[in-house]
């Protein structure tokens, strides 16, 4: 039995349409936040200014698609809202200089939309990549003061200094002094988080690939994290409740971004530029699963009809 | 060279070798493996940096010998303690040695040792607030359907009744939790009628969770997939050779 109707480069050229044309086009698409998004945004907007995260960014380019994505989101709620961040890897060696990029990106935006431009060591340090995630993100739990101290950085005067002694981390002493944890991640840091910082008590976000959402939505509905964003999905929804906010009422008292577990009202940033890779590439994703979908029901009839006519011969 | 045409060459750079990598799906041929072969070079030649830079220089060789500002002057000590660090982790490379082979396993044994300590906290942080939460009420408390935001009823008071949608959501969670587990019991042949059923029942919804991780992966993929056609289109054609905005 041989089933030969579309040949293989004919797929790959529809796929590569599919996965291109939309890109073109300024697409709507109706959305409801899932519940872990509608509370990665609230714990992200009930920060205040001057406060300190830490920020684990354990990506490289080979998922840029969805995580770049997420820490441009992830960043201008924290710059927009002056928050202070510090900055580290774990999971490889490329992912601080990827990181380091986007906070060169981001900074742009902010400049472009007319807000303050955020500069290292005065609002943000790069506290440094760690190898072995287990080990290195225990110790961040255990003594984050001793972990970090050794990673210098250069403070405004031109000086090489301990980052624990910038603005962002002078008054970080424990784990716990941080407002927030959140880690962008492509690999198993996620889990070594929830191992090893989870029983700090200090609320922790995620940030995972489409891959990771299963696994990661255990730690959430268990109550172990505060919140995550789940591939691209996650980061369409930040950026529409960014855009409309999260329960607001309209003019006319409609609720258009509603969440059923995170009742809170929150603003966003209304008539600020809140579209990014999520508004662009959720559409086009539609369109490249559309396709798929249909090529599996060609395949599976192909099949039938295959069978059905070998038996009749 | 000036900055816009460096990030021009780089950009074409990048589309060059992400066609030079789809180019496989076409047939194997000689410029995917250059380009597979690149990737495969920098990504080491950029660890091994990336490791002294960020990590080595700081934790270790700062701490051995001290450290300097940029007039001269000693910032820090150094603790020539750290230096009995180095033949332990050369003893590693020994497992490439017939005869001394053994001295691999010291330092083998030292990270066997933190892994196994770091275990039963990271067993317990892991699955006790899971098991905890694992207790979920299967018995509604007030109406079927959760009011939204929009009912004007207090949000504490939706959240401290369970309502009969939640329940049912529940009874299904705990169902499906006890069913995969029965069918974990090898340790014993399962002769009861209605725990093979159960047992059953957790095979196919174990498969329904494979199939949910399963499209989760496949929509991750198609992402990367478009924005590699983003930075090809958008990026590098329209931005960086047309100049749009």
């Amino acid at each position: 039995m041989k089933i030969k109707t579309i040949p293989k480069y004919t797929v790959y050229l529809l796929l590569v349409l599919a996965a291109s044309i939309p890109l073109f086009f300024d697409i709507k698409m109706p959305n409801k936040p899932v519940d872990s998004s509608a509370a990665t945004f609230k714990s992200l907007m009930t920060l205040e200014k001057g406060d300190t995260v830490l920020l684990g960014t354990d990506w490289t380019g080979s998922t840029r698609g969805e995580s770049k994505a997420e820490l441009i989101a992830i960043l201008r709620i924290l710059m927009r809202k002056e928050v202070k961040f510090a900055m580290w890897s774990s999971a490889d060696a490329q992912s601080p200089r990827c990181a380091q990029d986007v906070i060169t990106e981001v900074n742009a935006m902010m400049k472009k939309e007319g807000s303050r431009e955020y500069k290292q060591w005065e609002d943000w340090v790069q506290a440094g990549f760690y190898p072995n995630s287990d080990v290195a993100i225990n110790n961040v739990g255990q003594d984050v003061k001793k972990m970090f101290s050794p990673k210098r950085g250069t403070d405004s005067t031109g000086k090489l200094r301990s980052v624990m002694e910038s603005p962002v981390l002078e008054k970080i002493q424990k784990i716990e002094d941080f407002k927030l944890v959140i880690d962008v991640t492509a690999s198993k840091t996620s889990d070594f988080h929830v191992q090893f910082i989870s029983s700090h008590k200090v609320p922790m976000i995620f940030a995972v690939t489409g891959v990771m959402v299963p696994e990661t939505d255990v730690y959430y509905n268990s109550g172990q994290i505060a919140g995550f964003l789940g591939g691209l999905k996650g980061v369409y929804d930040v950026e529409v409740m960014m855009d409309k906010g999260l329960n607001v009422p309209d003019k006319d008292g409609k609720i258009e971004v509603a969440s059923t577990k995170v009742t809170d009202q929150i603003a966003g940033f209304p008539g600020k530029d809140n579209t990014g890779s999520g508004s662009k590439y959720y559409p086009t994703l539609h369109f490249a699963l559309a396709l798929m979908i249909v090529l599996v029901v060609i395949g599976n009839v192909e099949m039938a009809m295959a069978r059905k006519g070998a038996k009749n011969s | 060279m000036n900055l816009e045409l460096y990030y021009a060459l780089s950009k074409a750079a990048g589309v060059v070798v992400t066609v030079g990598l789809f180019s496989v799906l076409y047939k194997e041929n000689k410029f995917y493996r250059f380009c597979e072969h690149l990737f495969l070079g920098l990504a080491a030649g950029w660890a091994a940096v990336g490791v002294w830079t960020e990590s080595l220089h700081t934790i270790w060789y700062d701490r051995m010998m001290g450290t300097v500002d940029e007039a001269g002057k000693a910032q820090s000590g150094g603790h020539w303690i750290y230096a009995a660090l180095l033949p332990v982790g050369f003893m590693s490379y020994m497992v490439f040695s017939k005869k001394h082979n053994w001295m691999a396993r010291v330092p083998l044994g030292i990270v066997l040792g933190v892994w196994s300590g770091q275990q039963i906290q990271a067993y317990f942080d892991t699955y006790g607030p899971q098991v905890r939460a694992g207790m979920k009420p299967i018995i509604g408390t007030s109406g079927f359907l959760v009011p939204g935001a929009d009912s004007g009823i207090n949000p504490q008071v939706i959240a401290a009744n369970v309502y009969w949608s939640q329940a049912i959501s529940n009874f299904l969670f705990m169902f499906t939790l006890v069913s995969v587990l029965s069918y974990f019991l090898f340790s014993f042949e399962v002769k009861n009628k209605i725990i093979l059923k159960v047992n059953i029942m957790g095979r196919y919804l174990l498969m329904i969770g494979f199939g949910a991780i399963f499209g989760t992966t496949v929509m991750m993929r198609f992402t990367l997939v478009i924005d590699r056609m983003y930075f090809i289109w958008n990026e590098f054609f329209y931005k960086t050779l047309f100049h749009g905005k």
